[in-house]
């Protein structure tokens, strides 16, 4: 029978008889079934338009034959199309998704083909009528076409990655309603996410991004180096290191974050040496993404165990209670009496100008006073160094990033620098940290402990020099003091002292205790490093709040306080010895201690009473000046408590409790 | 080791509290009563240098000087248990060893034979120490030696040490009943010039009130010395606290002195303590919060300062500064919530010249004592009431010195040699003044004491004793 047909090939199959044309008919779909031209169908491909296939049958078939056979024509199309997919999208550039899904597809393919053949032995054997064909291929049509459909969109847009997956599970779901197609899709996205889902695997549960054709949704930025989180201000390295691209898949953009955050945490892991896995259990396979939500429990269990692996790996072997214990002590001042040694032994290197001071010399004076003091005990004190600064606290306050705009316009322009700035306002003390601790304590967070460590330590320095100021007038107290200059000084070096160590009290009792405490009980039920960040952050923006380094109009009148006490107790020397030569002796320099000894000279009366004057008018301009600019300072402080409830606490320590009982 | 404390014990009372300040002192910072630090005390982060130092074989060695004209006390101490704590060279005990009997001139002139002995001793201390701070002197102002030697060496050592510092603790006599000592008021009032002239601070610890305490808060029928003692070695031991468990401020002992006495003169502090115990006395629990300790600090009765002399004119009495030491595990947030609820209760009458408030330190607790209350206080504070107390001795002296009574026992000695009694009318001037200090400084407009009159700038010229005239 077959001879027949191949000699008369020429002929039209009109020729033929109906029973013989079905033979032939048969004979061809079979062909094209499987993409092979017949005598009597033939495939015509518009050219450069892979997909615009059509079939041509002879005219003169028997019409009924014509209609069954076209009817099929859809499925060849829908083989050919497919096969011309998996084709092209095998290449190796297009990526492991594709690569995939067209495995799947070419097994899919084969599935068919070998339904073909069947279909072809059943005909040789003469058991297949082009109605049987018809029959049997009604299972196919519906899959192959939405197969076609499918790739259609996919060649048209030429995706590969995530976005095959994305259309492929939409395709899924709009085919809800054909159970069969819709399984079939399913599965295809099973089989074509595979290759995905273990490049998501390796990232989750060993923090290695192994995505050779650039599908998966992280990146890496290789040139940030982890080293740089001791310099870099905005701790890129932290935040940009790794990122999220365009394109997460679709099932799991809801998780995309866990998933970043999950994979940088075990490469911070990695990173200290800690070869860190995920441990694999039964059902850690991240294989399906059905209704079962498998991928989502996996992917959070792998979050949970990197996240606590971290923190107590950051908690426990590196420290970070006691590093930042640590850090309180020195730039806090929680444990101050190394200061005290070390503003002794550092007095005269800090009294230069700050391009005149040697850091080297501060930093092995510091080290005396540490190994001195109490701080000897803490393993962690190697880690201080000192930092002298070119500007002034205002004026690096003035360039602080985090400084609102808004505060900023009205003080910049009275911001100039005093001339006559010194080491004492430009010291600070910096924090050598390591890796990873530098995660938390970053440029920026150590940035922030200095702000508030040069402010402690201006106010401390200020104290200093009150206290001074004290013990010249408690060198005079053998003398009678009542009705001279000295008992009103007396009075106002006690205002002053007032002043700064209620300013002292309220940094330290008020504003760093208190919030180190809340955040220390934070960080000890955080469950994530992030977590830990955002504590310690918030402490600090608290304290430098409170400490109000961002409020630069209350700043500067605390600062103008200060530089008046300053100037007092730098006059107070003069003014003390000024008086007591009136009260005292009048030839020698003033040794204080010895003027109960002294006898008096008769003569001077004139001469030391106009001193006395002066003494008295200068104490007089001092304690008017002080009074004026404090009262001031009460009133800011008293008009923004309302918006800032804590300068009410601050105005009650400085002002005392002394007008509430004047206002009763 | 900078900022060190040279403590001198001088006479009976000195010494005995001066050695229960020690002892405390070794509980606290772990060293056994052989000065070497106990095999548990690994806890760093306290300073014992302030208070000791190592000797070459890790020995650790108070920075006192132990000094008496007799040797009971000193005996005493070196056949007890710590008897290897001191340095022997540290000791001085007066070759005759007749003590000062009582008298404040006998102290004073013997103080004045042995100077170069007592200041060689100082001297090497003092040489050895890096910066050395100042120095804290305990006696007591009523005996002979503790008074009279105690003068004269807070003298000499404000004429050689001017730039240090000195402290004292100084027990002042049962002024209620009549004491065994005769002429107690002579004494005290000699030493208190003293002590407002030469001592930048005088921690008064009142024996009336320390007997008061002892009775009336820790139910002691009769307390005896030790007992009494205790409590002033507490107070001590807590009012150093600052310096020897660092914190935030007050590290150094400048700090500490200088946001607590307002004018040269009125250095004199009183202090209360909270809650009370003494050695082996059954430990009553109580609940310990900071609002707890610091209300129970303003009470009277935790006061040891008299109290008759802080209820009358208690109404005028106010306080000038108050500085509170909490010891113990303190949520640092229930500070500012105390101090407000004590503002509220106006718990507290202030001076109203000048902005006053209470004063905070939060301190470690030394891991080595355990007690049974979680949080304690110390108050230091000085009050104008404490001025009541140098009335009394004022009022008692004029009492004998009217009669002339006892003076010729006086008389023996240089200073009051050919009947010259300046030394006495001087002393009483000077505490005078300072009464009158006192006492301006609870009227508001005390700023204005000293500057009231324009004119005393020149009449105080015209005076020949001008420099001590109280009477401008």
């Amino acid at each position: 029978m077959n001879q027949t047909t191949v000699a008369n090939f020429e002929k039209p199959i009109g020729c033929y008889s109906p029973s013989v044309q079905e033979l032939i008919v048969i004979d061809d779909v079979l062909s094209a079934m499987v993409g092979i031209e017949g005598r009597y169908v033939l495939i015509k491909t518009v050219r450069g338009k892979n997909d615009d296939i059509s079939f041509l049958v002879d005219p003169s078939m028997d019409l009924a034959l014509q209609e069954l056979a076209k009817r099929i024509f859809p499925l060849c199309k829908s083989f050919l199309l497919i096969d011309q997919f998996v084709e092209s999208r095998s290449q190796f550039q297009n990526g492991l998704v594709n690569h995939a899904f067209s495995a799947a597809l070419r097994a899919l393919l084969l599935d068919y083909q070998a339904m073909v053949a069947q279909l072809e032995h059943q005909f040789r054997l003469g058991r297949l009528s082009l109605q049987g064909l018809w029959f049997y291929c009604q299972p196919m049509m519906r899959s192959m076409q939405a197969l076609s459909t499918l790739i259609q969109k996919a060649s048209v847009s030429n995706i590969c990655g995530s976005a095959v997956l994305n259309l492929l599970q939409s395709q899924a779901k709009a085919m809800a309603g054909d159970n069969a197609v819709r399984l079939m899709l399913e599965k295809m996205t099973q089989c074509a996410s595979s290759a995905y889902m273990s490049i998501l695997e390796r990232w989750v549960y060993e923090g290695v991004i192994d995505d050779p054709y650039g599908e998966f949704f992280i990146a890496e930025d290789k040139s940030l180096q982890k080293e740089s989180l001791t310099q870099d201000y905005e701790a890129k390295y932290w935040r940009q290191r790794y990122s999220l691209k365009d394109g997460i898949p679709s099932f799991l953009a809801n998780i995309a974050g866990t998933i970043l955050t999950t994979g940088k945490y075990l490469n911070v892991m990695r990173e200290c040496g800690h070869n860190v896995q995920v441990p694999p259990s039964e059902n850690s396979k991240l294989m399906s993404f059905g209704s079962n939500h498998h991928y989502l429990e996996c992917i959070k269990a792998a979050y949970n165990f990197a996240s606590s692996e971290l923190l107590n790996l950051i908690k426990e072997k590196y420290d970070l209670t006691g590093r930042l214990k640590s850090i309180k002590h020195y730039l806090l001042l929680d444990q101050g009496d190394f200061l005290v040694h070390f503003m002794d032994i550092a007095r005269d290197e800090l009294a230069k100008k700050p391009d005149e001071v040697s850091v080297e010399k501060l930093q092995s004076l510091l080290d005396l006073a540490l190994r001195t003091t109490a701080a000897a005990a803490d393993p962690f004190h190697e880690g201080l160094t000192c930092v002298v600064e070119k500007s002034s606290l205002l004026r690096r306050l003035g360039t602080f990033n985090d400084l609102e705009a808004s505060q900023r316009s009205s003080s910049d322009n009275d911001l100039e620098e005093t001339v006559s700035i010194t080491g004492l306002e430009t010291f600070a003390l910096s924090y050598k940290v390591h890796w990873p601790l530098s995660i938390v304590l970053s440029r920026k967070a150590l940035t922030k402990y200095q702000l508030i460590f040069r402010f402690l330590f201006h106010c401390k320095h200020v104290d200093r020099q009150l206290c001074g100021a004290w013990q010249v007038h408690q060198g005079v107290r053998a003398l009678n003091t009542r009705g001279t200059a000295i008992s009103r000084s007396s009075l106002l070096c006690r205002s002053m002292l007032k002043f700064i160590n209620s300013l002292l009290h309220y940094l330290t009792f008020e504003v760093v205790e208190p919030n180190w405490h809340v955040m220390y009980n934070r960080l000890q039920s955080a469950n994530s490093i992030d977590e830990v960040i955002q504590h310690h952050d918030f402490f600090l923006d608290k304290c430098l709040r409170e400490c109000l380094l961002l409020l630069p109009e209350l700043l500067k009148k605390v600062e103008r306080l200060k530089s008046m006490c300053l100037q007092y107790s730098a006059a107070t020397q003069w003014l003390i010895s000024s008086s007591c030569i009136d009260l005292g002796k009048s030839e020698e320099p003033i040794d204080s201690v010895g003027l109960n000894k002294a006898k008096r000279k008769s003569g001077q009366v004139l001469k030391s009473t106009t001193r006395n004057v002066a003494v008295t008018d200068s104490v007089l301009k001092f304690e008017k000046e002080f009074n004026t600019e404090l009262q001031s300072l009460g009133s800011i402080l008293n008009n923004n408590s309302q918006a800032e409830p804590y300068l009410a606490h601050l105005a009650q320590w400085i002002l005392g409790v002394k007008n509430e009982q004047n206002g009763l | 080791m900078p900022r060190e404390i040279i403590t001198l014990q001088v006479g009976q009372c000195g010494n005995q509290i001066g050695m229960e300040f020690w002892k405390q002192l070794c509980l606290e910072h772990g060293i056994s009563k052989d000065g070497i630090l106990e095999d548990f005390a690994t806890q760093g982060g306290d300073r014992k240098d302030v208070f000791f130092y190592q000797a070459d074989d890790q020995h650790y060695i108070p920075r006192a000087l132990l000094i008496d004209l007799e040797p009971r006390v000193i005996n005493g101490i070196q056949n007890s248990d710590y008897r290897n704590l001191y340095n022997h060279e540290n000791i001085f005990v007066s070759d005759h060893g007749g003590g000062a009997g009582n008298n404040w001139a006998s102290g004073y002139d013997q103080g004045q034979h042995v100077e170069e002995e007592i200041m060689d001793m100082i001297d090497r201390e003092a040489d050895g120490s890096d910066s050395l701070e100042g120095f804290v002197l305990c006696h007591s102002i009523a005996g002979g030696t503790g008074s009279g030697m105690g003068s004269y060496l807070l003298e000499t050592l404000n004429d050689r040490y001017s730039k240090k510092l000195v402290q004292t603790y100084s027990v002042f006599p049962n002024q209620m009943e009549t004491s065994d000592v005769v002429v107690q008021p002579y004494n005290s009032l000699l030493t208190l010039k003293r002590l407002t002239l030469n001592a930048d601070c005088v921690v008064v610890l009142d024996n009336t009130a320390l007997n008061r305490i002892a009775v009336e808060r820790l139910h002691l029928s009769n307390p005896t010395f030790a007992q009494t003692n205790s409590l002033v070695s507490t107070v001590m031991s807590a009012s150093t606290t600052t310096l020897r468990y660092p914190g935030y401020m007050n590290n150094d002992l400048v700090g500490l002195l200088a946001s607590l006495i307002p004018t040269p003169r009125c250095h004199f502090l009183m202090t209360g303590y909270t809650p009370l115990t003494v050695e082996r006395q059954a430990n009553v629990i109580r609940k310990t919060t900071v609002l707890d300790v610091m209300r129970r600090l303003l009470q009277a009765k935790n006061i040891m300062v008299s109290s008759y002399a802080r209820t009358k004119e208690a109404s005028q009495a106010k306080y000038i500064s108050i500085l509170n030491i909490i010891q113990g595990e303190v949520d640092p947030t229930q500070v500012h919530e105390s101090l407000q609820r004590i503002r509220e209760r106006k718990l507290v009458n202030f001076i109203e010249w000048g902005p006053a408030s209470i004063q905070v330190a939060l301190s470690r607790k030394s891991p080595y004592v355990q007690t049974a209350h979680r949080v304690s206080g110390l108050m230091l504070a000085s009050h104008t009431s404490i001025r009541h107390l140098f009335s009394k001795t004022l009022s008692q002296y004029e009492k004998l010195r009217k009669k002339q009574a006892f003076i010729d026992a006086y008389r023996k000695f240089p200073m009051f040699a050919d009947n010259d009694l300046s030394e006495f009318d001087e002393s009483r001037d000077i505490i005078e003044s300072l009464v009158d200090e006192y006492k301006a400084c609870e009227s508001p407009d005390y700023i204005k004491w000293g500057m009231k009159d324009p004119n005393n700038m020149t009449t105080g010229e015209s005076s020949a004793t001008g420099s001590l005239d109280p009477n401008q």
